[in-house]
């Protein structure tokens, strides 16, 4: 159940997902990418981009969205978790880090998260992933549990494995206690996000190349 | 990883054994800074270990320690290197759902 497996000779990581799942998935996948402003570019929102000089050479920034003033913390736990501060110490690195990688960290996990949702989408009932685009799939599942374990006052792992018994416990729920709902409800969606992610993450490890370890620096190691 | 600074092994040494700080030192005259990974209770081991390898280019066995060392104490010092680079893996780290931070000596 809800676990990826890998086909076409590992091109692809497949994983079946019913119709009442995937309604669950896109819900709470919506609701990170509207807290991350992630329908701001919506065609019905978006106001008229600003006529463009008819010529000009390319600008090699250009695409890159630096803020020309501060940005400011988030003010929601679960954003500011997406999004959080670059030092627990220096506010000006805090904030320096903000106003360069903000607009861009945003964009990215709006595009990682919108290609998690085509593939939810496009589950009938399979859901496939390329795996050139894991990773990216994999962050966007990372980014959906950090906001539901924020709703769910996850802060260790000993909360981490309650959410884990509250998903999997069958006695029978009040229908009156909605908070006992949403709770059950929320511990359920992360716990089947959670059982993704480890199958899917696990495929992507066995695919990854073996030693001799790759170099990123040319000093590094 | 809702976890609050300590002050362990780390903190005292300030770097990893099996990394040599001297040579990332050596290519920049800006102070060293280093990236931290923080523990949190929702990020999957094997995760984890996935962006260590995939990210930096870490042996198996490496990004595995590094995970173990987050997990148990707490939080891990994955690169180091100027400012600027620190800031990029930082923001790469964030990218992956990972919690990290930049520091360096004094601050």
């Amino acid at each position: 159940m809800w676990t990826f497996e890998v086909q076409d000779g590992g091109a692809t990581f497949v994983a079946r997902l019913e119709a009442p799942e995937r309604t669950v998935l896109l819900d709470v996948i919506d609701d990170v990418l509207g807290l991350l402003g992630g329908y701001e570019d919506d065609p019905r929102t978006v106001a008229p981009a600003p006529a463009a000089p008819l010529h000009r050479e390319p600008d090699p920034l250009d695409g890159l969205v630096i803020a020309q003033g501060p940005v400011h913390t988030p003010g929601d736990p679960a954003l500011l978790r997406l999004l959080p501060d670059a030092s627990r110490v220096d506010p000006e690195v805090t904030a320096e880090f903000r106003r360069l990688t903000e607009a861009d960290l945003r964009s990215t996990k709006v595009a990682n998260l919108l290609r998690l949702r085509a593939v939810v989408a496009d589950a009938r009932p399979e859901a496939v992933v390329l795996a050139s685009e894991a990773s990216g799939v994999a962050a966007a599942l990372t980014d959906v549990r950090l906001v539901l374990a924020e709703r769910l006052e996850v802060r260790t792992d000993e909360d981490a494995d309650q959410v884990m018994e509250l998903a999997t416990r069958d006695d029978v729920l009040d229908t009156e206690d909605r908070e006992a709902m949403v709770a059950r409800f929320l511990a359920t969606v992360y716990v089947m996000l959670t059982v993704l992610q480890e199958s899917l993450v696990g495929l992507m490890v066995s695919a990854l190349p073996h030693p001799p370890e790759r170099r990123r620096r040319r000093d590094r190691g | 990883m809702i976890v609050q600074p300590r002050t362990g092994p780390l903190a005292r040494t300030g770097a990893l054994p099996e990394q040599d700080v001297r040579t990332e030192e050596s290519r920049s005259t800006d102070a060293p800074w280093s990236t931290i990974v923080w523990n949190d209770p929702v990020n999957l081991m094997t995760y984890v270990t996935y962006v260590f390898q995939s990210y930096f280019g870490y042996a198996h066995d490496k990004a595995e320690r590094l995970m173990h060392q987050v997990h148990e104490e707490g939080r891990a010092i994955v690169s180091h290197g100027t400012r600027e680079q620190m800031e990029t893996d930082t923001q790469a780290m964030h990218g992956f759902g990972l919690w990290a931070t930049v520091q360096t000596a004094g601050r």
